[in-house]
This record gives structure tokens, sequence and C-alpha cells, in this order.
């Protein structure tokens, strides 16, 4: 069933590269091969899995090699979660979107512990450690970086403390 | 002897003190990196990249400083494989088999000891390998017009995917998405803008550290957090430190064995790491195994992995630097970085840029020796890191990858583009979708449309021209090769285990 979802997708991206990439085209051309073919080929491609993955459901087509055990090894994509903890995934994607917008207008110190607080709790780590192990990483790592090895952050409303730029 | 007076001048580099203490600093950052379960050499060398950008390093040192940070991780992985269980990195893996009952046996000290040795052969034996077939291959390669390398780029996806297990037809896909997303941006040869939606931040392209650190570091923290490991716990006692000489005789065949085997398997594009330690154990195990000790802390067990994993690592480093075409999603993350500096890897480099591949090649040898004596001595230390608790490191990790990001272009924009590519990313490995194809994708995506349309160009669209030539034919039929036999010899062996 996720296969099948997995190829309406697939052909969907197909169709929208298809649409956007039909206007593409030089207004001078020198060469035999414009901007639109390789955007066109790859929906193709897209296309094609993807109607494989709906047709067939994405039927596993070959068991890995048992004598060596090496594609298991190297199929090292994510097995099946023992425990849902869809919970958590949610709360850290939601923390590093809201880390990114407010990296720059509140400063990387406070972003920073604000960022900690969730992404602690979702690995098991208390309220406390959040804010105090956030806070000690934003400083730390803003010293580290803006003052020692000047790659400049940015101090947000602390500016006043950290010498705003 | 040509090739002695260029290497003599790649030490030259190598030693010079900025070159030798960031090879230090890589070669500890990176043991580290490879020791924490979860974060692999493409973590490592992501996060180093824009900072090593951002401090304005010479080219030569920044490379110096990512590659030892990817040797660095190969030697790390082995020390949580062997004291919790869990290994450190996917070329790890295999090693946790003997390591860990090694180590619960009060024997973790001998474990560490033969391990760093092995690695340290292998990583040795293999930059040998590279000192002397490299220039060959780059003369050879010089031929290469754009129909051939437009083949040796499918040759490379034929390989990556072939060989990524269950679902080749998935890592065909994750190599097409890493190929329509480096086609967002301004094409060159047209002036048209592509994929961009108006928007002024992707006029230039994707960023190639957002798309790296999104889908690698980002979604392995979403993917840590779904299957929070469980071990049995750090080991303590660690025993005698040094293997002794009835060991060290005992391993001695195994680690040269599986140092060349290592070594061949990474020259091949998409092999890798993971591929040659379960090869080299299955390989040792098969020759060696007759008391049955495999399995249950048997030293060559532990020293043919590490021995494999290491020179593999220093092997994908050929065809990154001599064609120009990466193997492995490290190395592709490598050519990245080169790209930030306006290199561009392939045959040409040799001859341009000697002093930064010689050097290069040479920190290889510095690192090794660096990295020997970092992870028998002072083994004990690293694994006190070990210690650290999950809800401080994750907040760490994000953090120091937010300033990788925003040390590029500092933008808001590049920010939030890596918390969605990290979300897409997570979506993509949930639903079996590999990342080293995306990546290599994404790497390649502009070489590939560029020598394609410049092929076609040269015979004003005639499409024969790309297989023309007795190289280009080689090379399909290798891709075909690489895309064929997998399935046959799985189908083959399936057939013979039913009828046994």
């Amino acid at each position: 069933m996720a296969d099948r979802l997995l190829g309406i997708g697939c052909l969907l991206l197909g169709a929208a590269m298809a649409w956007a990439s039909r206007s593409y085209a030089a207004e001078i051309s020198y060469e035999p091969v414009g901007p639109r073919a390789f955007p066109l080929l790859l929906a193709a491609i897209f296309a094609l899995i993807g109607a494989w993955l709906l047709v067939t459901g994405g039927r596993r087509t070959a068991t890995p090699l048992p004598a060596t055990g090496a594609a298991e090894a190297a199929t090292a994509t994510v097995p099946a979660a023992p425990h849902n903890n869809l919970i958590a995934v949610a709360m850290c994607a939601v923390a590093v979107l809201v880390y990114g917008a407010l990296f720059q207008p509140l400063g990387f110190v406070l972003a920073t512990t604000l960022m900690a607080v969730p992404v602690c709790k979702a690995f098991g780590g208390t309220l406390k450690g959040g804010l105090l192990g956030g806070l000690g990483l934003g400083l730390g790592l803003f010293f580290l970086f803006d003052k020692v090895l000047d790659v400049i952050l940015p101090t947000g409303v602390l500016s006043f403390l950290l010498g705003g730029r | 002897m040509e090739t002695l007076n260029f290497l003599g001048q790649g030490f030259g580099v190598a030693l010079m003190p900025t070159n030798l203490m960031m090879a230090a600093i890589g070669a500890l950052i990176g043991t580290i990196v490879g020791m924490l379960p979860g974060l692999g050499p493409i973590n490592g060398v992501a996060l180093l990249m824009p900072l090593a950008f951002a401090l304005k390093l010479p080219a030569e040192t920044a490379l110096i400083l990512l590659t030892a940070v990817y040797i660095g991780c190969e030697f790390g992985g082995r020390i949580s494989s062997i004291l919790l269980n869990v290994p450190g990195d996917a070329g790890a893996i295999m090693t946790a088999i003997d390591g860990h009952p090694m180590a619960r046996s009060g024997r973790a000290g001998v474990a560490l000891s033969i391990s760093a040795w092995a690695s340290f052969v292998g990583s040795t034996v293999a930059t040998a390998g590279i000192v002397l077939f490299a220039p060959l291959l780059a003369r050879w390669a010089l031929a290469f017009g754009p129909a051939e390398y437009f083949a040796l780029m499918c040759f490379a996806f034929a390989c990556i995917t072939g060989l990524m297990g269950s679902e080749p037809l998935k890592a065909v896909l994750a190599a097409a998405m890493g190929l329509a997303l480096s086609t967002v941006g301004l094409d060159s040869n047209s002036g048209v803008y592509r994929f961009t939606g108006d928007n002024v931040h992707l006029s230039d392209g994707i960023q190639f550290i957002v798309v790296v650190i999104g889908l690698f570091s980002v979604s392995e923290i979403l993917v840590m957090l779904e299957h929070q490991t469980s071990s049995s716990g750090l080991i303590r006692t660690v025993g005698r430190t040094m293997f002794n000489m009835k060991e060290f005789m005992m391993t001695g065949w195994t680690i040269l064995r599986s140092s060349v085997l290592g070594f061949v398997v990474g020259v091949l594009p998409g092999a890798g790491a993971t591929i040659a330690s379960a090869m080299a154990y299955s390989v040792e195990k098969r020759l060696n195994d007759k008391e049955g000790t495999f399995g249950k802390g048997d030293v060559r067990g532990v020293s043919a992995p590490e021995a494999a994993n290491n020179a593999s690592a220093n092997g994908s480093f050929i065809p990154m630097l001599t064609l120009g075409v990466p193997g492995s999603g490290t190395t592709a993350v490598m050519m990245g970085a080169l790209a930030l500096y306006n290199i561009t890897p392939g045959p040409a480099l040799f001859t341009q840029q000697p002093a930064l591949v010689w050097g290069l090649i040479a920190s290889m040898f510095v690192s090794n020796v660096l990295l020997l004596f970092i992870n028998i001595p002072l083994v004990g230390i690293f694994a006190r890191l070990l210690l650290v608790p999950n809800w401080l490191l994750v907040p760490g990790i994000l953090a120091i990858s937010a300033v990788g990001v925003y040390s590029v272009h500092a933008t808001t924009f590049d920010l939030l583009l890596m918390g969605v590519l990290g979300i897409v990313g997570f979506v993509l490995r949930k639903a079996g979708i590999p990342m080293a194809p995306l990546i290599l994708g994404f790497v390649l995506g502009d070489l590939m449309e560029q020598n394609l349309r410049r092929a076609l160009s040269i015979t004003n669209g005639e499409l024969s021209i790309l297989w023309g030539s007795p190289i280009t034919i080689g090379l399909w039929a290798a891709a075909a090769a690489m895309l064929l036999l997998p399935p046959l010899y799985r189908r083959w062996s399936q057939r013979r285990v039913s009828a046994a």
C-alpha cells in the first residue's frame, strides 16, 4: 500500500516536472539540446517508476544475497519502529522548522535554547535539562564560532549583550 | 619515479604545520563522529565542510581536514561496535559480531587495539594503491570526451543501484530525484531559470550543504527517535590494552587479504565500506573458521571488517580524484566541497593541481599514523564520550548543522529548506528509498546534463555518439552487467539453497 502511494507521488512529480518545464526554451539556441530535454527525461523516468510501483504495488523483486549478508548490510534503510514515537518525531520536526524561522530574528543563543527544549523532551530528557543544556550549547557554540573561529552568527534580541552586528 | 617525486612534493604540503594540525583535528573529530551511533562519515564531512569554507581555509587544507575526518570515522566506528554492540557507522556493523563478545569476555582492550591496527594497515595498503593506480587511471581518462563521461556516470549509477540490495528500483528513483534537484536554478547554457518558482534564493540552485545536512543529519535525527537503540550498556572493563605477538601473527594474513579486498571494492563506484566489510568477514569466516570461534569473539573476525572498511574508504577516492565521478556518498560530499572552491576533480586535476592531489594523498598516510596513535592509547577517553546522553547530543548536532548551513549564505531561507529537506528525507527513508544514490545524483546532475548536451552538440543531435566509441560501449556493457548480475546471482543462489 505504501508503495502504491509512493507510485502515485512519483506520477504526480513527473507530471508536475513535465508541466513546469514546457516553457523552458532558450531564446536563441546554439545547441541541438536545450534546457527542456533533461528535465523531461527525468519526468519520464519518474512516470515510468511511478506507474510500475502503482501497478505492482512494489512487491520485492529480489531477496537479499544470502551468501554474503552484504545486501542486508547495504540496505541500511530503516527497520519498522518497535514502538511508534510519531509524536516525538513530529515534535522534533516542528522544532527544526521553528528553529530555522527564529534563528535570525531571535538570535543564535535564544533560538538554540528554544529548539533544545522539545528536542530534549523527545529524546527522553527533562525540561530543566533541555533549558540548561540548550542555553549552555547556545552560549558555548556562539563563543566558539562567533568569537574564536570568526563564523558570524546572528545575535538577535541579545545583540546588546553579545556585541550586535 | 615521477610518481615518487610528486609524492615527495605531497609530503611537503601535508607536513606543513597548518595542514598537519588540521589532519590531527580532523582525525580527532572523525574518530568521535564515527564512534557516535547515528553519525557517520557523511555527517562528519557535511558538518565540517561549511565550517572549513567559512574559516577561509585554503583548498588543500580544507580537503586534508575533511579526508582526515572521513578516515577517522572509519577508525571510530569500531569503538561503539565493540563496547556498546551498536555500530558507530554503517561500515562497523560487522565488527560488532566478534568485537562485542570479546569485550563481554573482558578482552575489550585487545579488540580495540587489534582493530585499530587492522584499520591502520587497511588504510595504508589502500593509500599505497592510490599512489600506484590513480595516476595511471587519470592518464587513461584524459582521452574521455563528453559521450564517454555521460556513459561513465550512467555506469556509476548502475553500480550504486545494482548493489543496493532488495529494491534496486527505489535506488534508481533516488538517483533520479537527486538529478531532478540539481536542475533547479539557472541553466548556464541558455539563461533559463528552471523550477525556481520565481524565488530569488533558488536562482543559483539549491545549496549543496543544505541538501546534504537536511537529507542526512536532520533526517537521521528523526530516524534515531523512531527506533531508540537498545543496547546492553557500555562495557567498562577493558582488560589488557595491547594485543600480543600471537594475536598479531594470527591476524596477519587476514588483515592483508581484507585490505586488498576492501581496496578493490572501494574503487568500484557504489560499493563502499559496508559491502567491503561484510565481504571480508564472510571470506575470512569461510577460510578460517575451523573451530567455530567466529561470532564468539575471534580476533580475526574483528580485524577483517576493520581492515576492509578502511581500505575501501581510501580506495573510494580513486574514482573521485581521477574520473571526477565519486563512488560513495561520502566522496560525493567531498566533491561538493571541492566545487565550493571551484575545483572540478577529474583527470586534469593531476596535471593542473599536483600540489593539491598529492598533498591530499600524502596527508592520508599522515592521518593514518596520527589515527593509530590517537586510537590505541587514548581510546578510553573517547569511550567516555559514549556516555553523553542523546538528549544533549542531538540538540548539539542540530545547532552545529544550523551554524554550518547559515555560514554559507546567512539566510533564513536556507535554514527552513534544511528543515523541510530533513522531513522529506525522513519520509523517503521510511518508504525504503536510500539516500546515497540521491546525493550522488545531486552532485553529478549538472555534469551529467552538460556532458550529454555537449556530446549531442558535436553530432548536432545525433544520439549515436553516445555509443559510438569502444570506451562507451564497454561502459554501457559494464553498466548493464552491474544492473543485471546481482538479481541473477540472487535467483541462482536462491535456487541452490532451495535445491539443497
